[in-house]
């Protein structure tokens, strides 16, 4: 993926939020990618994504804050701007050591305005 | 001789946005501001030219022995503790992660030094876990002013309240309430810098 494209990744095994997030972004000219578990996140990273991804927290088998220690890890952090996306109300002690890797912390139910004016600041970083 | 005056902000998770919420149309303030932002280190230009595009300030990432300047707010790099040294320079050194993070808001916080040519307020931002509280106590204790977002506007309450559960707070404020608050606490710069 090249500099400069808006490119934003949604996971979250609930995919009518994943449906949501493009019914919001795509007019936008953002391009969208929405995957359901952990491990198709990574996959999306090892093929070249490049973006703001919206992590939800709770998944079957590998959950948010795993996923994205699995994203610092392999040293994918460095072309990707998290934030997470969840129905959860507090982060838990899982988050200690992601701290820094999480710039911000959209709670479900979320407004579109609020979700649109997230996603374009941290585009706005990446080019 | 009035004091100089220093404000110290800390912000993790939620940060970028309220930061940027606090610093539009702010004016140029007659004293130097100080923001250790939880963040990852490639995001740091962008995020420091997001803050400068909105307001009158300078806005720049802090550099190791740069002396404070008025109207002036320093973002701390990534994977840097940034201490005060004599509440007048800026030191950026290497070292364990304190809170998990690097740099700590607390590491900042407590570098300042009580002093009678200084006036310092501290405020606590949206954010997970407890960064900053320690900080702000004992910034209490050299007789700053204390401020933390309040719960209704925080993204994460996480570290504003254990900022409160500090028992050292002296304001629960929203964004826009912060920002009068500095903006009266530093006053507005009138001549040139």
């Amino acid at each position: 993926m090249e500099k400069g494209e808006k490119n934003v990744m949604v996971v979250d095994d609930d995919a009518s939020i994943i449906n949501v997030v493009k019914k919001l972004l795509e007019p936008r000219g953002i391009s969208v990618v929405g995957v359901t578990t952990g491990n198709e996140c990574l996959a999306e990273l090892e093929n070249g994504f490049r973006g703001v991804v919206l992590m939800d927290v709770v998944m079957p088998n590998m959950d948010g804050w795993d996923t994205i220690k699995e994203i610092v890890d392999r040293g994918y952090k460095d072309r990707v701007i998290i934030s997470m996306l969840t129905g959860k109300g507090e982060p838990d002690k899982k988050m200690d050591n992601l701290k820094e890797y999480v710039l911000d912390y959209i709670k479900k139910p979320f407004s579109s305005k609020n979700l649109v004016t997230v996603v374009e600041e941290y585009l706005g970083y990446l080019t | 001789m009035k004091p100089y005056k220093l404000v110290l902000i800390g912000a993790s998770a939620g940060g970028p946005r309220t930061l940027k919420e606090i610093f539009t149309d702010t004016p140029r303030l007659n004293g130097s501001i100080i923001i250790v932002q939880h963040m990852p280190q490639f995001v740091n230009t962008a995020f420091c030219e997001s803050l400068n595009s909105v307001t009158d300030l300078q806005v720049k990432i802090a550099e190791n022995s740069e002396s404070l300047r008025s109207g002036t707010v320093y973002l701390a790099p990534s994977s840097m503790h940034m201490s005060l040294i004599n509440n007048m320079a800026i030191r950026l050194y290497s070292g364990e992660k304190v809170n998990f993070v690097c740099p700590s808001i607390d590491v900042t916080m407590k570098s300042v030094t009580r002093d009678e040519g200084t006036s310092t307020m501290g405020v606590i931002l949206t954010g997970m876990g407890k960064d900053g509280a320690e900080g702000i106590r004992h910034l209490k204790n050299i007789k700053a002013v204390t401020v933390a977002q309040n719960e209704d506007t925080s993204i994460v309450y996480g570290m504003p309240h254990e900022a409160v559960l500090t028992g050292c707070i002296d304001y629960q404020l929203s964004p826009d309430q912060i920002r009068n608050k500095i903006i009266s606490f530093l006053g507005i710069l009138r001549e040139r810098i």
